[in-house]
């Protein structure tokens, strides 16, 4: 019964083969990590199963070809997309401007306009919006991304995020392994090692501290106050996410958006349409509160664990509720290792945190730093390292 | 689509309900020789799938539970060294040439098998369940991967052991560490979200039957309300059961709006934190429980 499915070995049309190979090219358009042995396999998977039972290849391919959960989130959306008639294009080609307009559509919908007619006359800037009232504040007009690619302080960067995550490397915990020198003896395989020489303990083996990297999430405020800086710390992200693995990014404005399959995208340009894509809002008004108690919500118990330092990017300027912001950041303490926030405002010599966000910050941040370029980051490296130690 | 259903039966009957998803992919793992990944929030039942799989097949389940510092010698092998060395002790009186002596120390006979050798040394292919893989680090990760690209283990002083019969692999995660790519590759992966109302209450029905039908559709009907909360940690499936224990240790029989008090005694079964604790007073409970 159990390998009944191999048993029954179907002739497929050498059409339809090419047909499902191909699905593994538009997965990989669409930023699954699928490589040229996954097609082979689907074939193989598909001429066992037989394809005519659309759920059972829907199933297989996903086990097959998801590799994480955001991959497994979108795979029906794209399964459909490709095997259903209609629709053949790569999803990310549609650009932001469209995309926006779809959102607008959908949140602005007073029962009044039939979606079709929505469409067709949205001609969406930031003001018209703004006019409608019901997202407050989002901005929807597309943003430039190109900047983030040819950019002139890219290596700079690039060196500082390095040298971060060097430094974070050689972070330690209060965990041991084996080594051949270090200050603790390892009782159990010096004896181990002793059989060699016939029980007699000739070579000593010791135990040192062991070096655990901490998981990084940053939370990078984009809203318009924070225009300034916003492409500055995005690239600093990306450089960040090349550097080391467990990096999980979030732009924020009115609401929080994960933007860390974007950023490590090989391909720059679609790694420029997909964040066209993400960042609807970008440089409208900000609501850090709830945007952090979403982010709680949404992703908190995934993401955030003892091992974990979380970064906000943000100068503190919030249009929403203080109250909302101080139990979300509350909540983040007790679940984070570290929360250290970022502040370009820091750098003036008469600052005072007296954004009311800032103000209701402060008793919870393990460190605030200034940060309004390369060098100021650059002087604080060492206290942030200590900080997420 | 009847190989799916089959064994959608066979592991009901084993104590497991698995969608018809899940179960298409267990027969895949079994076509395709590979592992299978999986990932989900604690307490939606990942490890009981391996569990519910080997009794389906009634194979050996070899359990390898990972954790912080584990190691080679205590995931693969190691050697009994006191035995070794009291065997050295005894061969000194001994007059065989040194190679026979030495071969004699390094055989079988001393070494202590761990659950990765186990599982490749056995006669009937076993299941093999590597729990809470993120929890061990990215070295043994690295080790991990050679083992289930070649189902062999090379001992250096005893040479290369290769897998009689392919273990079935499942390993679970959960996120407390990303996984390597190249792992992530190499397995079948599936997700498993919180079961839905009908699938979870198909659960407490097997694994307590001695719950009433309305009582278990009212406690099914809660932890689902229960869940759509803000909660730091969402009871789970097992938590589900623990409480419908709770329920009938108690004597409750059906849950309405009046036995609120008595509802709340049993609430330490279902919600584990203090946080979380203080938003079940008794007005919240009590309007929860008038909806089920």
């Amino acid at each position: 019964m159990l390998t009944g499915a191999a048993a029954q070995r179907r002739d497929i049309g050498s059409d339809l083969l090419t047909r499902i190979a191909g699905f593994s090219g538009f997965l990989h358009a669409n930023g699954y990590g699928v490589s040229a042995s996954d097609s082979v396999d689907i074939v193989d998977t598909a001429s066992q199963t037989g394809i005519l039972n659309q759920a059972i290849l829907r199933w297989n391919l996903k086990s097959l070809l998801c590799e994480r959960y955001e991959e497994w989130q979108r795979f029906d959306t794209l399964f459909d997309a490709y095997f259903l008639p209609p629709n053949k294009n790569v999803f990310m080609q549609s650009d932001a401007a469209a995309r926006s307009q779809e959102v607008t559509a959908a949140s602005d919908d007073d029962g009044a306009l039939d979606s079709q007619t929505t469409a067709e006359h949205a001609v969406v800037d930031a003001t018209d919006v703004a006019g409608h009232g019901a997202s407050r504040e989002e901005n929807l007009s597309s943003t430039d991304f190109s900047d983030l690619n040819h950019a002139d302080q890219a290596r700079k960067v690039e060196a500082l995020m390095r040298r971060l995550a060097q430094r974070l490397k050689h972070l330690q915990l209060r965990r041991e392994v084996r080594s051949h020198r270090g200050r603790r003896l390892d009782l159990q395989s010096t004896i181990r090692q002793s059989v060699a020489t016939g029980g007699t303990p000739l070579r000593f083996a010791w135990k040192t501290r062991r070096r655990v990297r901490p998981r990084l999430v940053l939370l990078l405020d984009v809203s318009r106050s924070m225009n300034a800086w916003s492409f500055f710390y995005l690239r600093l992200a990306r450089a960040l996410c090349k550097e080391l693995k467990d990096v999980h990014c979030f732009i924020f404005h009115t609401r929080v958006t994960s933007v860390s399959e974007a950023l490590r995208d090989p391909d720059p340009w679609r790694a420029q349409e997909r964040l066209n894509v993400l960042a609807v809002g970008w440089g409208g008004g900000t609501r850090i509160g709830e945007c952090l108690q979403d982010f709680n919500r949404e992703q908190g118990a995934r993401l955030v664990h003892s091992r974990t330092g979380v970064i906000i990017v943000s100068d503190g300027y919030d249009t929403g509720d203080t109250a909302l912001l101080a139990d979300a950041l509350a909540t983040l303490r007790r679940r984070a290792r570290r929360i250290v926030w970022f502040n370009p405002l820091l750098n003036q010599p008469d600052f005072t945190p007296v954004a009311r966000g800032m103000r209701t910050a402060m008793p919870y941040l393990d460190l605030l730093a200034p940060g309004a370029d390369l060098a100021a980051i650059e002087r604080v490296l060492p206290q942030l390292i200590e900080s997420l130690a | 689509m009847d190989d799916i259903a089959g064994l959608q039966r066979q592991l009901e009957s084993a104590g497991y309900i698995a969608d018809s998803a899940l179960a298409a992919t267990l027969l895949l793992t079994l076509d395709l020789g590979r592992p299978l990944l999986v990932e989900g929030d604690a307490g939606v039942g990942k490890t009981e799938i391996a569990k519910a799989f080997a009794t389906v097949r009634s194979a050996r389940l070899i359990r390898l539970q990972c954790y912080e510092g584990l190691d080679v010698h205590a995931a693969m092998y190691e050697w009994n060294y006191q035995r070794q060395l009291l065997a050295i002790k005894l061969l000194e009186q001994d007059d065989r040439p040194l190679a026979a002596k030495e071969q004699d120390i390094f055989s079988e006979t001393y070494l202590l098998k761990r659950p990765l050798l186990e599982a490749i040394s056995c006669e009937e292919s076993p299941v093999l369940l590597i729990d809470e893989v993120d929890r061990a680090d990215e070295a043994f990760e690295a080790y991990l991967l050679e083992l289930l690209s070649d189902f062999q283990i090379s001992i250096p002083e005893l040479g290369t052991i290769k897998a009689i019969t392919r273990p079935l692999v499942i390993i679970t995660s959960n996120g407390t560490r990303e996984l390597s790519d190249a792992l992530r590759r190499r397995c079948l992966y599936q997700f498993i979200e919180h079961p839905d109302f009908a699938k979870e209450l198909a659960i407490v029905k097997i694994k307590a039957p001695q719950a009433a039908d309305q009582l278990a559709r009212q406690v099914v009907a809660f932890v689902q309300q229960v869940r759509r909360m803000e909660l730091q940690k969402k009871p789970g499936i097992a938590e589900t059961l623990d409480w419908t224990a709770a329920l009938l240790r108690m004597g409750i029989t059906v849950i309405d709006d009046d036995g609120a008090e008595r509802i709340i005694d049993t609430l330490s079964a279902l919600i584990k934190t203090r946080e979380d604790r203080t938003g079940f007073t008794p007005d919240v409970v009590a309007r929860i429980a008038a909806t089920c």
